[in-house]
């Protein structure tokens, strides 16, 4: 059964990419303009017999549908599609820039979570306490809060005034680094440089907080609020009257069962932290895919931006995917109908 | 222990819970013995305290409402005076409790089996090697060998296959089987039965008391059963204690109080009860309401509803007397109680401590 | 008027119906105002939400100095309250000379106006949506929930900067870009809404009187809806704040001249470190509008809808 459930969520994700595709291929069209010097951007000037070229090469003298049809038969290959601005194909652009982007979501989503599940634990446990108080007004903070002002606040703080945390980059200039995979903190360990993974590490911290507050006030919200029903629900009670000590109730009968409402929660977030990518990565120069895009916008390199859309939006909606495949299998009312 | 010693001796407990500026005093100085193997009804409105008094009896009101004062002895030794860690080895080793609702009362994310497991493992029933979790398999196994028997005790047909079960998939009596399960898991000496088939049909209502009554006989647990439906009271206890506000009103035998009910409040449940066969029977429902626990009359709570209502009904605290030998009242006019010519609150105190 | 006491005109019905209902509504904001005022965090955010209105609206009356045009000799002038600050300029003067106060005054204009559009147009096409889609069904509700659940794949920032990107910078743009997926989630509120609303006895009752679709789904279904519609303005309308500024901060947005609170954000990072007041004062200004907005909010989800439960 579970692995049924599990196997149509995957396929039911397939349609959903597909549409996906056709929503970023109507982006040009909000363009006014002729398509070939949209997607030239800036690229430079070319004579009118390269642009004719050009027409045959995107098909842009067929009709739409057929352009659509090649758009996402290219997309299905993993063609995204040319950078002219960049001289590059559009996939090894965003393959390049990709590892920082994920070591910095990654990073947000550990602080995220790392923070978010103690206190809204804690604060549910001792719900009223001036701990919960204090968290709960943090938090409301922290959902009201944008982004890039928190990480002008924090490098200000720690940067300009402590010189506890670098300001920008991913990395101190002269550590030696090679490059395998392109995530830092893996590589240093790889290659066993210290100096480089403590650098690296340094770097992350002030990036993945700014990235990860917003998601970790969130989460903690809704982490109290289900833990306050689950530790007023008859289950806990039974629980208690087996004589199962109180930590153990809280964490095995009644967090369980709050984590099928945060899960989903926690879905969602994926988006905030991907939409607040593009910000942070700006602030912190970091050099991932949303400065890139960022940049992009800029050079009007269009098809670029189309093909990183596309990857955000594929990786929320695989983000999506796993959060759904944990919920089955966390909520066995789902898994087993 | 003295083999006179009752299994359970609960001595005046009070259980409040601070709301607001206010205090509701949902357990009022309610004191009953319980010997081995016997049964006790506790029965009474819905609202009357009858549940928080069960759970006081664990030890378990949700904070903050706590037992201000009293003594619970479970075979001599007071509950309220025990340390955390030693009421909860009571927990479940001792005393269980079987719950009202039984699908919220179950986990929805463990197997039935594992719950019941669970009780187990606690109390280390089934071998005791102590072993942390992935190391524990020979442990694990003959626990859940264990838990197949009392699964089959308790009338869970084809346990194998539904050890694996989730409680959702359960009908509503095979989720309060497994509650029962659960409660039989350690052997306790005292179950709590709070309501255990008001959410089920009649017919496995009378299954489930069977069950009960069987678990009775056979390992002689001691059962306090609280309901609100005297007639399922009268035909399973041994004793039966009316609750009202917060207050006992009346106790006895089950003959004394469905016979010769003293308490008008006793007898307006009696008469409030259809009975199957007589076909001219009057239903009279008790006027009223049953008064807010946030504040309560020092006197006679039932007063405001009672039909024989005296203006000294309202004059001060009702003692409970004792009309029989064992057949407790808390009634002034109903009591064989001697009035005094110039009556006066201080010389039935007296009165009371002579007697 | 005396000879036929018991025969009312149509005309004297309508104004009894109307009455009637004036009296209804009068009674249910009296009622909210109370429920209001026993939240005081609530009563709070709307207070400073109705500041901020005033401010953007008296704009020109509050400030004396150019939000546009500075004076570059008097540039990087810190806050009144530090040395060498003025009460002409109260929370000093950006790099190019102008006062901040003014500007931060005027910035309030644009992400008001910003965020009441957007919510307001997404609600309106939310609602002709989910109205008829919820309560129609068949082919278009199946085309629109489709469409929704597409709009859904994209992350809501990604989503507007991505629109923003081809679309080009501009005011009319940016109510476009947040709109295009803003309207997905009124749609999804009403039209689930509608749908358990539409089995209803008082639905059904209405129908057997014989009234039309449209009556129908005005007059007796809509209104039960609303409230919750209303709760789920205020709460994203900070949130499309928040985007808007996180637009103009990346300077997709509007025009760099136009003092909007993201693009002054961004303008100060330059000098974050001989002037940090230009870059986080706008800032403090969003993080109050939005906080006020979201207080006031969950103070209102409390009062009206307890049941709602949103977050993101």
């Amino acid at each position: 059964m579970r692995g049924i459930k599990i196997l149509e969520r995957v396929l039911g994700t397939i349609p959903i990419m597909f549409g996906v595709a056709i929503i970023v291929f109507f982006f040009i069209r909000l363009t006014p303009g002729d398509p070939v010097d949209i997607m030239m951007g800036q690229g430079g000037s070319i004579s009118a017999g390269e642009l004719e070229n050009l027409r045959e090469e995107f098909h842009l003298n067929e009709p739409l549908h057929i352009q659509l049809w090649y758009f996402l038969r290219d997309a299905a290959q993993g063609d995204l599609g040319y950078s002219y601005v960049l001289k590059q194909p559009v996939t090894a652009l965003i393959g390049e820039r990709l590892p920082a982007t994920i070591e910095l979501a990654l990073g947000a989503l550990i602080f995220s979570l790392l923070v978010a599940f103690p206190i809204g634990v804690i604060s549910a446990v001792r719900q009223n306490s001036w701990l919960d108080r204090l968290s709960m007004s943090t938090a409301f903070l922290g959902i009201s809060m944008p982004g890039f002002w928190l990480g002008i606040i924090l490098i200000l703080l720690f940067s300009v005034q402590l010189h506890w945390l670098p300001v920008q980059g991913r990395i101190k200039l002269g550590t030696g680094l090679e490059q395998h995979t392109g995530y830092f903190v893996l590589d240093s360990i790889l290659t066993g440089n210290m100096e480089a993974l403590k650098s690296s590490l340094l770097h992350l911290v002030l990036p993945s907080v700014t990235l990860g507050a917003p998601v970790a006030a969130v989460i903690a919200r809704v982490l109290r609020s289900s833990m306050l029903e689950t530790l007023r629900s008859d289950y806990v009670t039974l629980a208690r009257s087996k004589g199962v000590a109180e930590w153990w109730v809280v964490i095995k009968h009644a967090l369980r069962n709050a984590m099928i409402p945060t899960v989903t929660v926690v879905g969602l977030q994926v988006g905030i932290l991907l939409g607040g990518n593009m910000v942070i990565e700006t602030v912190f120069g970091w050099p991932g895919l949303g400065r890139m895009v960022v940049k992009a916008i800029f050079d009007r390199d269009f098809p670029l931006i189309q093909g990183a859309v596309m990857i955000y939006a594929f990786t929320f909606v695989m983000a999506n995917l796993i959060v759904d495949v944990m919920y089955t299998y966390l909520n066995p009312r789902i898994r087993l109908g | 222990m003295n083999s006179n010693t009752p299994l359970l001796e609960v001595n005046k407990i009070n259980s409040v819970f601070p709301s607001g500026d206010k205090i509701v005093r949902a357990v009022n100085d309610v004191s009953f013995t319980l010997n081995e193997g016997e049964i006790l009804g506790i029965v009474g409105e819905s609202g009357c305290g009858k549940s928080t008094m069960l759970l006081s009896l664990l030890r378990l009101i949700r904070y903050p409402g706590k037992v201000e004062s009293g003594e619970i002895r479970f075979r001599g030794d007071d509950l309220l005076q025990m340390s955390n860690s030693q009421m909860r080895a009571m927990r479940g080793k001792e005393i269980a409790m079987i719950f009202q609702d039984p699908l919220s009362t179950l986990n929805p994310a463990f197997t039935v089996g594992e719950q019941i497991r669970e009780s187990l493992r606690l109390h280390n029933i089934v071998g005791n090697s102590n072993a942390p979790w992935p190391f524990d398999r020979v442990q694990r196994e003959q626990e859940k060998q264990r838990v197949l028997q009392i699964m089959e005790e308790v009338g869970i047909p084809s346990p194998m296959d539904r050890y694996a079960s989730y409680p959702h998939q359960f009908s509503g009596g095979m989720q309060q089987r497994t509650l029962i399960a659960i409660a039989l898991a350690c052997n306790p000496k005292l179950l709590l039965a709070d309501e255990p088939t008001t959410a089920l049909d009649v017919t496995i209502q009378a299954q489930i008391m069977n069950l009960m009554k069987q678990i009775n006989q056979e390992r002689g647990t001691a059962i306090i059963l609280v309901t609100h439906d005297l007639g399922l009271a009268a035909e399973f206890c041994d004793r039966i204690a009316v609750m009202y506000a917060g207050r006992i009103v009346e106790q006895g035998t089950v003959d004394e109080i469905v016979e010769t009910p003293r308490h008008p409040y006793t007898q307006g449940l009696l008469n409030c009860r259809p009975r199957i066969g007589e076909r001219q029977q009057t239903i009279r429902p008790i006027d009223g309401n049953v008064p807010s626990l946030a504040n309560l009359p020092n006197s006679c709570a039932f007063a405001s509803r009672c039909s024989f209502v005296k203006d000294v009904c309202n004059e001060g605290p009702i003692p409970l007397f004792e009309t029989e030998h064992g057949h407790l009242n808390r009634c002034l006019l109903t009591s064989d109680y001697k009035r005094l010519p110039e009556w006066d609150w201080d010389s039935i105190v007296e009165q009371e401590r002579a007697q | 008027m005396e000879a036929n006491q018991n025969v009312r005109s149509p005309l004297e019905d309508q104004l009894y119906i109307w009455r009637i209902r004036l009296e209804i509504w009068w009674q249910n904001f009296r009622n909210f105002v109370k429920a209001l005022s026993v939240h005081p965090l609530a009563l709070a955010g709307g207070i400073l939400v109705i500041l901020y209105l005033l401010s953007a609206v008296f704009a020109d009356q509050i400030t004396v100095h150019n939000p546009i045009q500075g004076n570059l000799r008097i540039r990087h002038m810190p806050p009144a309250w530090e040395d060498g600050g003025s009460w002409e300029y109260p929370l000093g003067t950006d790099s190019q000379g102008r006062d901040l106060f003014t500007r931060i005054v005027y910035g309030s204009r644009i992400s008001l106006s910003v965020g009441i559009l957007s919510v307001g147009i997404s609600v309106i096409v939310g609602i002709l949506l989910g109205t008829l889609a919820g309560y129609f069904g068949g082919r278009f509700d199946s085309f629109v929930s489709r469409l929704a659940d597409l709009l859904l794949a994209f992350p809501f920032l990604i989503f507007a900067i991505g629109v923003m990107a081809f679309l080009g910078p501009g005011f009319t743009n940016l109510i476009l870009a947040l709109t295009f997926k803003g309207w997905v989630e009124f749609f999804r509120l009403v039209r689930g809404e509608m749908l358990a609303e539409k089995t209803k006895e008082y639905v059904e009752a209405a129908r057997v009187t014989g009234q039309g679709h449209v009556a129908i789904m005005l007059k007796e279904i809509l209104p039960n809806i609303i409230q919750s519609v209303f709760v789920l303005g205020t709460l994203r309308m900070g949130y499309m704040i928040i985007t808007e500024a996180s637009l103009s901060f990346l300077g997709l947005g509007l025009p760099p001249n136009i003092p909007a609170w993201g693009s002054m954000v961004a303008a100060g990072r330059d000098s974050l470190l001989v002037a940090w007041w230009v870059s986080t004062l706008p800032g403090l200004a969003i993080l109050f509008l939005v906080m006020a907005i979201n207080l006031f909010g969950e103070g209102l989800r409390d009062i009206l809808d307890p049941r709602l439960k949103l977050e993101g």
